[in-house]
Parts: C-alpha cells; sequence; structure tokens
C-alpha cells in the first residue's frame, strides 16, 4: 500500500474546517495576550522605538527592556 | 548610567553606505521596470511596435516587467528600507559589511543575467518565477547571505526588544525561502533549460501557492514592515495601535500562506482545496484593513502636515492602495465574483492597485524621507516632489480606470448571450477591439507614472550634488545585551492560567529571536503542508484519462518554443467548466489531461483566446500563416507577427535530452511505440516534422519548412486537446470519434 492509498482514504474532506479552527485559536490566544490591559505601557512604549534611531543617554538594555516589558 | 553599564559600553555605527546603493538601484530598476511596463502596453495598442524583432516581443518582455518592478525595484527597496531600520532598531550596524556588499552585487547580478534571458526565451513558463535554474541557484545564495547578515545583525543587537517591523522582516526572509526553493524545484534539460518536477495540477498548486505568497511575502510582508517604520518617522509620531500591528502580523503570517488557490477557481483544482483558499482570502481582509487603519491613524493629530509635505502624502495614499487591494483581493477570491474576472484584465487592474499604488508610493515616499539624510544635505526640491506625487496619482487612476473597464468589458462580453441562446459575441477578436481605447488610456497614465519617475530622479541627482565632500559617520555607545535574558517582572504569578495571562511567554519569545523566527516557519509551513501535501498525495484528486498520453518528440520541441515565445502570457490552456466557456472553446478541461505537463500551461490571462481544444480544428497552412501575420488571417487581431519562426532552423539535436529529462520526470515515453522515443526522439521528430512541412506543401504552403521551428509549433498546437477525442488503450476507434485522415497523419498513425 503506498501513501497516496492511505491519503486517499483517511477522509480529509474536513482539512478546511481544521485548519479553520487551528487559525482561530491562534487568533484568540494573540488577541487574549496583546490587550491586556496590563501591557498597555509596554505595548505603548515598544510602539515608539521606532523614533529613536540612536541609543538614548542613560539607556540600557535591560532599562529599555523594563520600559517595554 | 549605572558604573557597572558604563564599563560595558560598545562603540558603534551605522553602515549608511549600502542602504545608499540599495537606494540608487531601486531607482535605476523602478525606471527601467516600469518603462518596459510602459512600452509593452503600447505594443498591446499597435502590435508592430515589438519592431519585428524576437527579443522585444510581448510574450519575452512581459515577464522581463513583472520580475523587473517586483524583484529589482520592489526587491531593492525592500533591502533599502530594511539595511536602514534594521541597524538602528537593533541598534547595531550590520553583521558583516562583506555580506551586504556581496547582497548587494549579487542580487544586481541577478537582475542583469533576468535582463539578459528572459528577452533571449530562457523562462520556466512560471509566473514570477520564470528565471531558468542557474539564476534560481544564485538568488537562493544571494537571498540566504541576506538572512545569515540579517540574523547575524538579530543576534549582536543592543536591543532586547523586536520591534514589529523587525518581525515582518523576518517573516518574509524566510517564507520568501521556503517558496522559492519549493516552486524552483526541476530537472535540468541544458544549461538554460528545465521542466519543473511538478506537472499538471500538482504544478498549478504549487505555483499559485508561491505567486500569491510572493505578492505576500514580497509585496506585502516586508513592506509593512517599512510602513510601521518611515511612516512613524515622517509623522513623528509613533505607531497608532502597537498592539494592533502585533495581531496585524500573526493574522498574516497565519493567514495569507492559504490563500493561493483562489487563482485557481473552477480549473481543474480539486473543489475543496478551492474553497479553502477563497475562506482564507475572505478572512484576510480584516487584518489588512486593521494593518492600514493603524497606518492611517498614525498620522493622528498631524494630519495637517500632509497638506504640505509630499512624503505624507506619498504615505497616505501608498496605505489607501493598501486598503484598496486588500479589500479587493478577497471579494475577487470569492468564486462566483472570480469567474468574471478571472483571465480579464481586471485581475491586471487590481495588481498595478497594488504594485504601483502599494508599493510604488510607499517606496517614494520612503526615498524622499531617505534622501536627505543619506546626502546629509536638504532635499533639493520639496515642489519637484509634490509634483511627482500628482503625477503619480493621476497616472494610476488613468491607468487603473481605464483597466478595471478593460477587464469589466471583457468578462461581460465573454459570457454575453444573445435572445436565441448563443454566445453575443462568438468571434474573440470583437471583445479584444472594445478594449483599444482603454489600452491607449493604460499606456497614457503608465506614461505619466513614469515621468514622475525621471521627475524623482533630477531631484534626487541635484539633491545629492549638493551632498557633503565626506560623510560624517556619527559614532554611538550603548551596552551589550546580557547573554542570558532575566525577565524584568519581579515575581510571576502562581499557576499556568495566571503566568498565561502574564505572558511571561511571549516576552521570553521576543527576546528570542531564533525561536522566534522558528515559530513563524513553523505557522508558514504547516499551512503549506495542510494545503499541499492532500493534493500530492490522493489519488482521487487527479482521476487519471486513459488516451492521455505524452507529447511526440516535435510536439515536445514545439511546447518548448511555445514556452520561449511567452505565448501564455496571453493565451490560457484551462476551459472552466461554465457555459460561456465550453460553448466557446470546448469541452471543459480535466485534471487528468496536464498530467504529464511539466511545467503547467493553464496560463492566467487571455488577451488572445484559450487554446485548450485547438488541436485539428484548423489546417497546418493556416497556422504557418497566422505566425507569418496573424491580422492577415484574422482581421484586426493584436497579436504581433511571429516571422521569425519560419526562418529559424530546428535545434534537433537538443530534442533527445529533453525527451529524456520527461522521462526522468516520470512521463511514460517507454510505454509508446517500444520506447522509441528513448533513443531515436530525434529521428521520429524529423519523420513527424516531414509529414507537416508535406501537409503544408499539400494544402498550397511554400516547400521546404521541415527544418523551421514553426513546424515544431504546429505539431504542438495541433495535439492540443486532442488526447480527450482519441481512444483509450484497449477500445476501438469507433467507440470514440474518429480521428480526421490529417490529424492521424500529425500523430504518426
Amino acid at each position: 500500500m503506498k501513501l497516496s492509498d492511505i491519503m486517499g482514504h483517511a477522509g480529509l474532506a474536513g482539512f478546511a474546517q481544521v485548519a479553520l479552527v487551528l487559525f482561530l485559536a491562534v487568533f484568540v490566544a494573540v488577541a487574549i495576550r496583546v490587550f491586556r490591559p496590563s501591557r498597555k505601557t509596554a505595548l505603548e512604549a515598544a510602539g515608539a522605538m521606532a523614533l529613536d534611531d540612536a541609543p538614548r543617554e542613560g539607556d540600557s538594555p535591560t532599562s529599555r527592556l523594563g520600559a517595554i516589558a | 548610567m549605572t558604573s557597572a553599564t558604563s564599563a560595558q559600553l560598545e562603540s558603534f555605527s551605522y553602515d549608511d553606505d549600502i542602504v545608499r546603493k540599495f537606494m540608487w538601484a531601486t531607482m535605476l530598476w523602478g525606471f527601467v521596470g516600469m518603462l518596459v511596463g510602459v512600452i509593452i502596453a503600447f505594443q498591446l495598442a499597435v502590435p508592430a511596435l515589438n519592431l519585428g524583432i524576437p527579443y522585444l516581443s510581448f510574450g519575452r518582455l512581459r515577464p522581463l516587467h513583472t520580475n523587473a518592478v517586483i524583484f529589482a525595484f520592489a526587491g531593492n527597496a525592500i533591502f533599502t528600507g530594511i539595511y536602514y531600520s534594521t541597524q538602528r532598531l537593533l541598534k547595531a550596524r550590520m553583521f558583516s559589511d562583506g555580506l551586504s556588499k556581496f547582497h548587494f552585487w549579487g542580487w544586481q547580478a541577478i537582475i542583469v543575467a533576468a535582463a539578459l534571458t528572459l528577452p533571449l526565451g530562457y523562462t520556466q513558463a512560471k509566473e514570477y518565477a520564470e528565471l531558468e535554474w542557474p539564476i534560481d541557484i544564485a538568488i537562493a545564495v544571494v537571498w540566504v547571505a541576506f538572512a545569515i547578515n540579517v540574523f547575524g545583525t538579530i543576534a549582536k543587537r543592543r536591543e532586547r526588544h523586536l520591534y514589529v517591523a523587525i518581525w515582518f522582516y523576518i517573516a518574509s526572509i524566510v517564507t520568501v525561502a521556503v517558496l522559492h526553493i519549493f516552486n524552483n524545484l526541476s530537472l535540468p534539460a541544458g544549461m538554460l533549460k528545465s521542466y519543473s518536477i511538478y506537472a499538471g495540477v500538482q504544478d498549478a498548486f504549487m505555483q499559485w501557492w508561491y505567486g500569491h505568497n510572493a505578492v505576500a511575502f514580497f509585496l506585502t510582508t516586508p513592506f509593512l514592515g517599512l510602513m510601521y517604520y518611515f511612516m512613524p518617522k515622517a509623522a513623528e509620531k509613533p505607531v497608532f495601535s502597537y498592539r494592533l500591528s502585533i495581531l496585524h502580523f500573526w493574522s498574516l503570517v497565519f493567514m495569507y500562506i492559504w490563500a493561493g488557490p483562489h487563482h485557481l477557481h473552477y480549473t481543474a483544482l480539486p473543489e475543496w482545496a478551492s474553497t479553502l483558499g477563497m475562506i482564507f482570502s475572505v478572512m484576510l481582509w480584516m487584518p489588512s484593513w486593521g494593518g492600514m487603519v493603524n497606518g492611517l491613524l498614525t498620522l493622528r493629530g498631524a494630519w495637517h502636515k500632509v497638506a504640505t509635505d509630499p512624503i505624507l502624502k506619498f504615505f497616505v495614499v501608498a496605505v489607501t492602495a493598501y486598503g484598496m487591494s486588500t479589500f479587493e483581493g478577497p471579494m475577487l477570491s470569492i468564486k462566483t465574483v472570480n469567474s468574471l474576472a478571472h483571465y480579464t484584465d481586471w485581475i491586471i487592474a487590481h495588481v498595478h492597485t497594488g504594485a504601483l499604488g502599494w508599493n510604488g508610493l510607499l517606496t517614494f515616499g520612503m526615498v524622499y524621507w531617505l534622501a536627505p539624510r543619506l546626502f546629509q544635505t536638504k532635499l533639493h526640491s520639496t515642489r519637484l516632489a509634490e509634483a511627482h506625487f500628482w503625477m503619480a496619482t493621476f497616472g494610476i487612476i488613468i491607468y487603473a480606470t481605464a483597466i478595471y473597464s478593460a477587464g469589466l468589458t471583457q468578462g461581460l462580453m465573454w459570457r454575453a448571450f444573445d435572445a436565441t441562446g448563443r454566445l453575443q459575441y462568438p468571434d474573440f477578436v470583437e471583445t479584444v477591439l472594445k478594449l483599444l481605447p482603454m489600452y491607449w488610456a493604460r499606456a497614457l497614465g503608465g506614461s505619466l507614472y513614469v515621468a514622475g519617475i525621471v521627475l524623482m530622479w533630477y531631484n534626487l541627482v541635484m539633491t545629492w550634488r549638493s551632498r557633503p565632500a565626506t560623510y560624517q559617520v556619527p559614532v554611538y555607545q550603548a551596552a551589550p545585551l546580557p547573554k542570558k535574558f532575566t525577565d524584568p517582572v519581579p515575581a510571576l504569578p502562581n499557576g499556568a492560567w495566571a503566568r498565561f495571562q502574564a505572558a511571561h511567554w511571549h516576552r521570553i519569545w521576543e527576546g528570542k529571536a531564533l525561536t522566534f523566527t522558528v515559530l513563524t516557519t513553523v505557522a508558514v509551513l504547516v499551512a503549506s503542508a495542510f494545503e499541499i501535501v492532500p493534493t500530492f498525495l490522493i489519488r482521487s484528486n487527479v482521476p487519471s484519462i486513459a488516451s492521455v498520453k505524452p507529447y511526440t518528440p516535435l510536439e515536445l520541441a514545439g511546447r518548448d518554443l511555445y514556452i520561449r515565445e511567452g505565448c501564455f502570457n496571453c493565451h490560457s490552456q484551462m476551459i472552466r467548466p461554465l457555459r460561456h466557456e465550453t460553448e466557446r472553446y470546448g469541452e471543459y478541461s480535466k485534471p487528468g489531461e496536464s498530467v504529464y505537463e511539466h511545467p503547467f500551461l493553464w496560463g492566467s490571462r487571455r488577451i488572445g483566446p484559450d487554446l485548450a481544444r485547438e488541436g485539428g480544428k484548423r489546417p497546418d497552412l493556416w497556422h504557418l500563416r497566422h505566425f507569418e501575420n496573424p491580422p492577415a488571417i484574422t482581421p484586426k487581431s493584436i497579436m504581433p507577427r511571429y516571422q521569425w519562426l519560419t526562418t529559424n532552423a530546428l535545434d534537433y539535436s537538443v530534442i533527445q535530452r529533453r525527451v529524456d529529462a520527461m522521462a526522468m520526470l516520470g512521463v511514460p515515453y517507454g510505454g509508446i511505440e517500444g520506447g522509441r522515443a528513448l533513443t531515436q526522439a530525434e529521428a521520429m521528430a524529423k519523420e513527424q516534422a516531414a509529414r507537416i512541412a508535406a501537409n503544408i506543401k499539400a494544402e498550397g504552403g511554400p516547400d521546404g519548412m521541415a527544418d523551421k521551428e514553426v513546424v515544431a509549433l504546429i505539431a504542438y498546437m495541433q495535439r492540443l486537446g486532442k488526447d480527450l477525442r482519441m481512444p483509450a488503450p484497449g477500445q476501438t476507434a469507433s467507440a470514440q470519434p474518429a480521428a480526421t485522415p490529417a490529424q492521424a497523419a500529425r500523430q504518426g498513425q
């Protein structure tokens, strides 16, 4: 028996629905994680990163991380 | 600054020289690529503008135009923005100046190779993946160098958090590599000739998985990264919602990869795959608009600047074009809408709204923003930049209005029936002639857009001329990242759910670029596997047809000429199961008909009619005369002349090697005529050519055509769609419609 025979009898008509559920689960997880109120300050700080071309005075990776975490 | 931190400070500067190089390359190839587009736009209105030169014919220049705009113009624009923003977002110089230079010169060499080989007719016949195998290998090598350079920079960064633009870059780099490698797997049959390892339905599926995601991960995600970096820069405000940008990113990465099959609605693709592609395409609308809204709202409180700042004008219209394209894309993926739009100019209009509006205007805005900073001087003229904006915008409007009208006109005319139930426009050329005024308008709109680029060139050169004698290179200081990541949240709550809510895990991901990259890759690969594996493995997806046989050696040579001339750019070979199509062209196409098609040649557009059932419809001499001068046979046809086919000698010496390559790919030449084609392909081709040449002479045509390219192409044309009418092995001929004597002669029976 070939792999193509096994796949042919596997009943994969529901693949589209499985894919949809998979995506929805990931989407909900990311949405919950992103929109928690406790993340607001951190993410707003991260959103401003594009405006900083150079390291800020008195800056360190830890302090930057602290600012966004 | 603490004493501990200051003790670790590292000095660094950014490499802007590479950014300047990529920026000039962007402008150069933007002009060239779009100029070629204008040339072929005029050729559609006046075919003689190819000057009778094979290298300038529409079929060969069209892929040059698309490749130049996508990979040369947009590609260099992406690299310009990535090299500039990545260094600044990561607070680190690029990992290796040597790799940066290798990337730059390697990419330009690839573009030059494309510009030489495509007009010469070397093509794989897969849209946006036309380049032949040695160039494909070079692309993979250069892309890997680029990836190493970016990931190396991420590894030595001095900023823990990866800004969302970097996420978009990572997704693009990884996915483009996967797409490029899998879609271009082919078997070489010569130095610049290869056959796709996939055939028919599988090849089509793979191609449009690639084709759609080339749009997604070459023309969308990297440009979104640029938008999230340069839009806040130009507006001098942070992005409207960083949260929305994260949602935007993950939604796009998960969804885009599924959408490809909408390019193949109503074709021989399995129904489930088609539906899956449609559903995910419609879902894509939401995150895309989330991104558009996020971009536009970044200008909150700064809208007054738009009135005076041409850079913001470019960005606003670019993001609006992104919104329009990403609304229209999902709409076009709905099967009923697609049945009207597919194969028409509507798709061309959709593509150009995205390419000229989104990619083009975003790039111009970015370059105008970068030029004074990179040349360390003021922009020569804001008024000229303003003029460029209006020229580009009106150019797009003229172009789009004309071509949307053309697409709708074409689609509606093709499907129109009269009161007696017959096709209202049975003659295909009638539907073409209606479009000519719109083709002129399109050429005008395109010319205006290119004229804007000329203005930009002048502005940039003048800006460059006022640069300082030596560029200043600021040196920054910052501490390196500690090797071990310590989450600054002092105490994590107890319990798995509480920890999930605290999102500790995601902060860890954000700090670990490698893990992040792997997760993105998994998202892309899982989605791809869900769609592609069943199509490749389920037998029932492609029912075989017993009467379908491999091409004869001469037909195969003719097919190679069909590919060389780019005939698939104007003619489809895929009749959809729609009444107006079967009325016009004949029996709809079956998946089993394409099982030996390496590569598939279904096409995606009908500037000319479908050819899937062309075989046996007309005499050989008709085809000869038609290739020589199409309007002489079909009055007012806009098909260009291919007179060189009747004078060029057919290269019989390569035929055996090509048959061998096909046999290696599984085409069963061994089972036909005792496997004669495996050893005597050249002799078989000559025998069939002699018969066709005799036919041509007997029909009143010229003598001595047996060694000319045209006989091979005629052999191929006369074979198209005929297998379906031939008896299956074991069946008597009487059970099937009998072949005419001329057809039998062509088949070598």
